[in-house]
């Protein structure tokens, strides 16, 4: 404690303002408390899918779930009939008319109307999949004008405690969860859909079973 | 069991038929109530209004007044929570601990809680509206707060209960506050005189007869109110329709 | 004895139907939050969980924050510490002159208003875009935000329609909320993708990963962040969490608190710099370490900045957050105000009934009420308490402690019934602009006690 004190008084005059803080940290705070025992043993749902769909639905998104056999440019293409550049990474996604990691620039992602990922964890509980970033340029989340999201459907979890203890980041360094499409209501309150990022999103349930 | 009566300065000027009634349920209902002289007010309005220093030597009145009986009991929300919440920190400043906060209780508190009161003769057969008083919904729990997710309960319902005819509902924005807040309404008078407002048709467009509560320094804003607007609505404390078959 | 805060909220309540307008329609964001919560069994308990979390946090924030840095450093991101606002607008402008940037934009952050950036930056020649929609309107309009989450709360549509008109060459008379978003949206997306930098806030830090979390609905922050080859992130150092267990507690609170959304359209954790690009972090104190020495007010600094005790506060929806002289209104601003200077902003004390609604709301459990009357008592001591309050109060103590004076009063209150009405309703008498004085009875209880008239029931006695 002495030798600190000295130290402090040694270096005062060229202190540095992260060293600054920190001392005044230290010398204010009295009582120091306990981190709570965090114990997310509930919010289980019975049907975790049934949940993940109706949340999703009502904050503005969709989710269709893909039959056993069918093929999910199908779905996609029924879905978006107008789409005409369809940006997708995944091999299977032959509806795609480009692969965006193929792009110099995010910019030349820029009238995109369709971007098809995968999603990594659903949460029933708010209608969010987490995605790891799995594109070259995380752009194509977000400028794109629509967004399809492939979820496979055992990958639900019920709440988001759960969905914290199980995603992570890769190399990229940045991930999110996306619930339902852009928006805002900065005008009188009143909900409008596709504020910056896409006009609407759906995820399609796949199952791997 | 020994009860002294806390009567609020603005019960005993204003309400005291309020006074009456709680006196008249308790000795009823078997307590022992004696109601000591010396009693002034408890320092609440001094306190809200940033001076609790001047309400100390009250506070330290109110103790050597009331610290021989068993309970205190007071037909006020604001003051019975003053002395709860407040009175352990004031007395403390002086080096003295507090030897009532523990035992005073507001009057349906009281009877719900303490005396448990099971069955009450009378009969009052109109519709009422209950002003839920925010320090006695947020501070002494007389009702479930609509902020928390708590199960729905409502000491003042239950009471109500048990007098015959009566007919109980609630404004929309059951626990909104109606505004008077002591010196607020006298520092912020637009927005008192609007909250007032909004609380009193809410309570109109009940259809009730009756506003009853638990707190009638809320009364005195929302009567006045209703008196300059020429309202109709009267206003009843909820021991005085418990008290009304005595 | 009228505050600032007091005289602006008469002047907004003399419009009443905008007073109305606004005072319902947080109403209703009030109750979609109780929907919300309502539907979480556990709610309560993540309250709690909150509650503590933060504590503990800023309890050890010290050894939270070096952990934090360190973790992010060895992502990649720049760390900067800023004392106060000053220091950290120069170290922003310092990133950005050394870029040569030309074009900044923004996402919401109320710590940058809290440090005025903008007029700092724009002074110094960056062209500073703001792209959240209610943002982005209040800079064409050059005013500050009314609410935190909400912060074009105040306008209506078509005041925005007209100001598009202008600025955007919108439609004449069209004051769609629909349309005129959309006309934003394709505005903003020429600023985003002509950006030299982008600046985000922080809503969460994790200090065991060195994520940097930002909430978003309009997807704003991400679209910046995207583009520009550079991200700064300017964050309050209480924004702190210890990892993603705790994390997690706070994004099912958050959301749900603000606007009654089961969670933010976009929550997005950066955690390193995009390939080939640049990003730093401004970890800021600017007086918040001072509040740790405030006793209790520490607490104050547990906030999240949900703008749910804005929603539910009877007083802010019927005054609005203009009538608060300090920039972020309702009951945190109060106390938020208080902590940053207590001399300049104690006016906003009396916009408060103690009501306590916000401690409940809360998703962090500060006990802002209660905070609000403990600041009421600190004025005294520094020469801001209201002169003719005080007054007030020393007669009333005065009074009641002289029981013998006080009963004496008693007796003579009835006659106060006939006097004359001029000398009870006047402009001295602030109580009687929309209220009649209360009644003194005939008789008050005391006299009747001492008559016997109370205490003639014992034979009833069961």
């Amino acid at each position: 404690m002495e030798k600190r004190e000295g130290q402090h008084t040694q270096i005062k005059t060229v202190m540095s303002s992260k060293d600054e803080i920190l001392t005044r940290i230290r010398q204010t705070v009295r009582t120091r408390y306990d981190m709570p025992e965090i114990k997310p043993d509930f919010m289980a749902y019975g049907d975790k899918t049934a949940r993940f769909i109706e949340v999703s639905e009502s904050v503005g998104g969709r989710v269709v779930i893909a039959g056993k056999g069918e093929d999910i440019n199908d779905i996609i293409r029924s879905l978006y009939p107008a789409a005409k550049t369809i940006a997708s990474n995944i091999p299977e996604i032959t509806a795609a008319t480009f692969n965006p990691d193929e792009t110099e620039t995010p910019y030349a992602l820029d009238g995109t109307d369709l971007a098809v990922v995968r999603g990594e964890t659903g949460v029933a509980e708010n209608g969010a999949v987490w995605i790891a970033q799995n594109v070259k340029e995380k752009a194509l989340y977000f400028i794109a004008e629509y967004l399809v999201i492939l979820l496979d459907a055992e990958k639900i979890v019920h709440n988001m405690h759960e969905a914290y203890r199980q995603i992570q980041l890769n190399d990229y360094g940045f991930g999110l969860f996306i619930s339902g499409p852009s928006k805002t209501a900065d005008i009188e309150q009143a909900l409008v859909t596709g504020a910056h990022g896409a006009k609407g999103v759906t995820v399609i349930l796949t199952s791997t079973v | 069991m020994r009860v002294g009566l806390f009567i609020p300065c603005y019960v005993n000027a204003v309400f005291p038929e309020v006074g009456v009634a709680t006196y008249k349920l308790l000795n009823y209902l078997g307590a022992d109530t004696d109601y000591p002289l010396d009693q002034t007010c408890c320092g609440q309005p001094m306190g809200n209004a940033g001076f609790e220093n001047e309400a100390a030597g009250l506070a330290g009145h109110f103790d050597a007044l009331f610290e021989s009986y068993d309970y205190v009991v007071s037909p006020s929300v604001g003051c019975t929570s003053f002395v709860k919440e407040n009175y352990p920190r004031i007395r403390e400043g002086n080096g003295h601990i507090c030897r009532t906060s523990g035992k005073i209780y507001e009057v349906c508190e009281f009877l719900h809680d303490i005396l448990k009161v099971e069955r009450l003769p009378g009969n009052f057969p109109h519709k009422v509206s209950i002003h839920n008083s925010c320090h006695g919904v947020r501070k002494l729990h007389l009702s479930s707060a609509s902020e928390l997710n708590i199960p729905p309960y409502s000491k003042i319902k239950d009471l109500l209960s048990l007098i015959g005819g009566i007919e109980c509902v609630e404004p929309e924005k059951a626990d909104e506050c109606c505004g008077f807040g002591g010196l607020f309404s006298i520092e912020e008078p637009a927005v008192s005189v609007c909250m007032g407002q909004d609380k009193l048709y809410s309570h109109i467009a009940t259809g009730a007869a009756y506003i009853t509560g638990a707190d009638a320094s809320c009364f005195m804003h929302m009567q006045g109110i209703a008196k300059r607007e020429k309202r109709a609505i009267r206003f009843i404390h909820v021991v005085q329709i418990l008290a009304s078959g005595l | 004895m009228s505050t600032q805060h007091a005289q602006e909220a008469a002047r907004f309540i003399a419009n009443k139907k905008q007073e109305q307008w606004h005072n319902e329609t947080l109403w209703q964001v009030r109750r979609k939050r109780d929907r919300l919560a309502m539907d979480i069994p556990e709610w309560e308990v993540l309250r709690e969980w909150a509650s503590g979390i933060k504590m503990h946090t800023l309890s050890h924030l010290d050894r939270y924050l070096e952990r934090f840095a360190a973790n992010a450093e060895a992502n990649g991101v720049k760390v900067h510490w800023a004392k106060d606002g000053e220091e950290h607008n120069e170290i922003v402008y310092g990133i950005l002159k050394e870029r040569g940037v030309k074009k900044l934009v923004k996402s919401k952050s109320m710590l940058t208003e809290e440090c005025h950036l903008n007029p700092f930056l724009i002074r110094k020649g960056i062209d500073v875009v703001e792209s959240d929609l209610g943002e982005r309107i209040l800079q064409f309009m050059d005013e500050p935000p009314s609410h935190i989450v909400m912060p074009a709360i105040h306008l209506k549509r078509e005041e925005i329609g007209e100001l598009f008109e202008e600025k955007l060459h919108t439609e004449k008379g069209n004051s769609d909320p629909a349309y005129l978003t959309h006309a934003a949206r394709q505005h903003l997306r020429n600023e985003f993708l002509t950006a030299d930098a982008a600046m985000t806030g922080a809503n969460f830090g994790v200090a065991d990963t060195g994520d940097i979390v930002v909430c978003t609905n309009e997807g704003n922050a991400d679209m910046g962040t995207s583009f520009a080859p550079l991200h700064i992130v300017s964050m309050g150092m209480e924004k702190l969490v210890p990892d993603y267990q705790a994390l997690g507690v706070f994004t099912r609170l958050l959301a749900r608190s603000a606007t009654g959304q089961p969670v933010t359209a976009y929550t997005s954790h950066y955690r390193k710099p995009r390939k080939g690009c640049e990003m730093h972090l401004v970890i800021v104190d600017n007086g918040r370490s001072r509040a740790m020495e405030m006793g209790d007010h520490i607490r104050t600094l547990k906030c999240i900045r949900c703008g749910a005790c804005m929603n539910t506060c009877p007083v802010y929806r019927r005054s609005g957050g203009y009538a608060y002289t300090y920039f972020i209104p309702g009951p945190i601003g109060i106390n938020l105000g208080m902590l940053r200077s207590a001399e300049t902003y104690a006016g906003n004390l009396s916009a408060c009934s103690l009501c306590c609604s916000c401690n409940n709301v809360c998703p962090v459990k500060i006990d802002l009420a209660d905070r609000i009357y403990a600041w009421r008592q600190s004025l005294d001591p520094i020469g801001k308490a209201d002169k003719i309050k005080k007054g007030i109060s020393k007669g009333m103590k005065y009074l009641f402690s002289h029981p013998s004076l006080y009963r004496t009063s008693l007796k003579l209150a009835p006659l106060l019934r006939y006097m004359p009405r001029f000398l009870l309703y006047n402009n001295l008498n602030s109580w009687g602009k929309g209220r009649e004085l209360p009644v003194f009875a005939k008789e008050s209880f005391t006299s009747m006690w001492k008559k016997g008239k109370v205490n003639t029931h014992k034979s009833k006695r069961s």
